[in-house]
């Protein structure tokens, strides 16, 4: 089934309602926030109960906002941390993918800067190969960018390359977005970046269709919601669910792992319809098998 | 400041142009700067940058900053207050004492107050080559990291590079450099 997964942003007046009708229709909760008299909360549902939503959300005198880029997680790749990266493009990029809903990492290549000496070691490559997809940033000189594009062909997710040049003829590039020294807050800036987040949600559309033909054995987002019943995210954590579009991030402790594998989703445990291994990055991952493997879980 | 980038294509030269004025903004360098030229070969990973240093701010002295209450000293200007305490105490000792944060009492005789004027607090000129030397190392490519600084009397210039640095663009910055050195006397 395929989930639509958008954002309602609105007063705290009769919110719940909002809550249990997208319960109702068997849909999530992914993130909640209130702000006094504000709301912002990130639903999924089945798409083919949007109506009711966008009805409710009237209703309530809310707003709803589509997230193409929801569920997944975008790798940042920048030559290295140092200031010629940051904070211009590298943070307005990550910004700009973060409003669209993707749950972002930012990453400096220990040997990525120059031309002939640019390097991305294997390690490197594992971690942007966790994520569901990447974008390369690069610099204004064409020259080098051409060069580079060879390490990113080593790539196996989907990636994009964003540099300055506004012509260039290589595949997944986008112009406009080289070294800068300003916020990207223009009208222009902007409308490149919105260019960036299309690119991606294309991409990523065609890998949910992709899963869809050979669907998952369940669904992301319930056993997200199976985890979190199990172990309630404790105070002060920030995101310790990732979702991606065929599994999750998980960052838990040592000692819940075997919970986490126990934990019962219908009739099978986790552990039967999930690859769980360590990340090289940062906590555990789940990549949920598809159902003609390890049969249904009901 | 005048800038002016050259050897890339029309693309990279217009914005390594904005880079040069921002980062030299950001570095407080555009009034000491007469102008910038810059020489980006990214097919050879070559980038010369030659700054000719026009006119730096006077120094500050210890009147400029201060204002004489009887035997004490009121700071005016609290961002020089490091430095002039340390020059004091280095040249008197115990006999100047810090009384509150902007107050500063002296046990001088009246000659030594009167020298006082002259000492120079700050001169912006010292530190000015390694400001700009920082500037530099913001506008050039992080890749290009083996450098070849060239000074002479009117400036600065700098070859960088991935690669070692050969004869030809050493000939290639000296060309820079005169070019703009002529250019210079002839306005």
């Amino acid at each position: 089934m395929m989930y639509k997964i958008v954002m309602f942003k609105g007063g705290v007046y009769k919110f719940n309602e909002l809550k249990e009708t997208v319960e109702d229709i068997g849909g999530f909760i992914l993130q909640e926030m209130v702000m006094q008299t504000e709301t912002m909360m990130h639903l999924a549902f089945p798409e083919g109960e949007e109506q009711r939503i966008r009805a409710k959300a009237k209703e309530l005198g809310g707003k709803l906002k589509g997230l193409p880029l929801a569920g997944t997680e975008i790798m940042v790749v920048v030559p290295s941390l140092g200031g010629h990266h940051a904070v211009y493009p590298m943070c307005d990029i990550a910004e700009f993918l973060r409003r669209n809903g993707a749950i972002t990492n930012m990453m400096g290549l220990a040997r990525g800067v120059g031309k002939r000496i640019a390097q991305m070691t294997v390690q490197e490559k594992a971690i942007i190969d966790e994520c569901d997809a990447a974008v390369f940033v690069f610099g204004n000189f064409k020259e080098c960018i051409e060069e580079k594009e060879k390490l990113c062909e080593m790539i196996d997710v989907p990636y994009i390359i964003v540099g300055g040049p506004p012509d260039l003829d290589l595949a997944h590039y986008i112009g406009g977005i080289g070294r800068r020294t300003r916020r990207m807050n223009r009208k222009g800036d902007i409308d490149k970046l919105e260019e960036m987040t299309a690119a991606f949600s294309s991409v990523l559309d065609e890998r949910r269709e992709e899963i869809e033909e050979d669907p998952l054995a369940a669904s992301p987002l319930f056993i997200k919601e199976m985890i979190e019943m199990t172990l309630p995210p404790k105070a002060g954590e920030e995101f310790p669910l990732v979702l991606h579009l065929d599994g999750l991030r998980v960052k838990i402790e040592e000692e819940d792992e075997e919970r986490v594998r126990d934990i019962e989703v219908g009739k099978r445990k986790l552990s039967e319809i999930c690859e769980i291994e360590k990340s090289e990055y940062e906590g555990h991952l789940l990549k949920i098998l598809p159902e003609a493997v390890s049969g249904g879980v009901f | 400041m005048e800038e002016k980038v050259e050897g890339g294509d029309e693309f990279a030269n217009r914005s390594y142009e904005r880079v040069c004025d921002d980062m030299f903004r950001d570095t407080g360098l555009t009034s000491n700067i007469d102008s910038v030229h810059m020489y980006c070969n990214a097919a050879e990973h070559v980038f010369i940058i030659s700054v000719v240093i026009g006119r730096a701010p006077s120094p500050v002295k210890v009147w400029d900053i201060t204002l004489r209450e009887g035997n004490k000293l009121r700071i005016t200007d609290e961002k020089y207050a490091p430095k002039l305490l340390a020059l004091l105490w280095d040249r008197y000792g115990e006999r100047v004492k810090q009384i509150s944060r902007l107050i500063i009492e002296l046990e001088l005789t009246e000659e030594e107050i009167a020298k006082l004027s002259d000492l120079i607090v700050y001169d912006p000129r010292e530190d000015l080559t390694s400001r700009i030397f920082d500037g530099i190392d913001r506008i050039i490519p992080e890749g290009a990291r083996v450098r070849y600084p060239m000074p002479s009397a009117e400036g600065i210039t700098i070859i960088a590079s991935e690669n070692p640095i050969a004869e030809e663009w050493k000939e290639k910055a000296k060309e820079v450099m005169s070019e703009m050195t002529s250019s210079k006397g002839g306005t």
